[in-house]
């Protein structure tokens, strides 16, 4: 079947129950998003489908049904960084590193919803991904960082 | 069918696809069944909606679904602070989808991973806020079930109807992973919400 991955078309021969998660990572080798849990607890395996965070561990391949997917090595490049990305650098958000990606997929996902999210949406939005090392304050100020940067361009 | 859900998800509603598994009809004569056996009806319609299958996403002016029943210990709102927001979707927050993924409706086995979110063949959601069951008593719940207002205007075909539909709803008899499932069937249900109605909606409290 074919997938299209930050907007390449791969053909992968895989049963369609195989989470994407699974595709993303041992079939075309995209291992940005990382596997935590596999049962939706965690959000480290987080993508964009058609601009909506999913957590890709829960999509079987085949509910796709044409879905763009976006993983982080199609958000920005080193480059052009997307804004999440620079505020995530200035702010120093990572520790080991590990559920970094994901934060920063459903971080980019509620900017583009709700472009100056408050405290509280930025909780109930980011809650899901679950981060061992702790780092959830300087996440919360990188969302705000983020954000001032998208609404200044 | 797949023309159905993809022409939903072209105008960006809901998609309200009929089930394989979908109950039958089938009311009784008007004036065959007494206020008792109405009653009795109403007591095993009670058990379903009080269920945690059912309850922990009819959770009314709140909008943080729970997480309740023999799997949980003591209730609790839904982990990771998850909020529905006025769509009853998450769309202002995290989209309840971005777990519980739309499956496709013929696979069958998409639930059988215990602790992992539940997925169906339409967008999940919590139900409406008129639609209260969690924590509220039989009589309250009965109540809002025969008055039109609180109901979405329906009468007992409408309701039965509502129920063949709602492909969430159908999960609660096959939830999967180890979940308890609603007690009874969908079937059962809905006979017994067409017996209710024929009864002429008796509740406890009359
Ligand atoms: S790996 Fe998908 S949510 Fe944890
Ligand atoms: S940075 Fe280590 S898990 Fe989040």
């Amino acid at each position: 079947m074919e997938v299209r991955v930050n907007g390449n078309t791969h053909e992968v021969d895989v049963s369609a129950d195989m989470p994407l998660l699974w595709v993303l990572r041992d079939e075309l080798g995209i291992t940005g998003p990382k596997y935590g849990c596999g049962i939706a607890q965690c959000g480290a395996c987080t993508v964009h489908v058609d601009g909506v965070a999913v957590r890709s561990c829960q999509l079987a391949v085949g509910d796709l049904a044409g879905g763009e997917v976006l993983t982080i090595e199609g958000l920005g490049t080193p480059d052009t960084l997307h804004a999440v990305q620079e505020a995530w650098i200035e702010h120093q958000v990572a520790q080991c590193g590990y559920c970094q990606s994901g934060q920063i997929m459903q971080a980019a996902a509620l900017l583009d919803r709700t472009p100056a999210p408050s405290d509280d949406v930025i909780d109930a939005v980011m809650s899901g991904n679950l981060c061992r090392c702790g780092t959830y304050p300087r996440i919360r100020a990188a969302v705000k960082t983020a954000a001032t940067k998208l609404q200044e361009v | 069918m797949k023309k159905i859900i993809l022409f939903g998800a072209l105008l960006g509603v809901a998609t309200f696809a009929l089930a394989e598994d979908a109950a039958v009809i089938d009311p009784p004569m008007e004036g065959s069944v007494t206020v008792q056996q109405g009653l009795d009806a109403w007591s095993r319609i009670h058990d379903v909606v009080s269920h945690p299958r059912c309850a922990n996403c009819h959770t009314g002016p709140s909008d943080r679904p729970m997480w309740s029943g023999p799997s949980f210990g003591a209730p609790r709102q839904h982990g990771m602070n998850i909020r529905a927001g006025e769509s009853r979707m998450g769309l202002e927050y995290l989209q309840c989808s971005s777990c519980h993924t739309t499956k496709d409706e013929n696979w069958d086995n998409a639930n059988a991973m215990p602790h992992a979110a539940p997925r169906v063949a339409m967008g999940w959601a919590l139900a409406p806020m008129e639609a209260h069951w969690f924590g509220r008593t039989a009589e309250q719940i009965c109540a809002q079930l025969r008055d039109p207002e609180q109901n979405g205007g329906r009468d007992m075909i409408e309701l039965a109807e509502h129920l063949n539909h709602d492909l969430i709803l159908h999960w609660a008899w096959a939830p999967g992973g180890g979940r308890e499932p609603a007690p009874y069937s969908l079937q059962e249900h809905v006979d017994d919400l067409l017996d209710w109605g024929v009864a002429g909606m008796p509740c406890p409290q009359d």
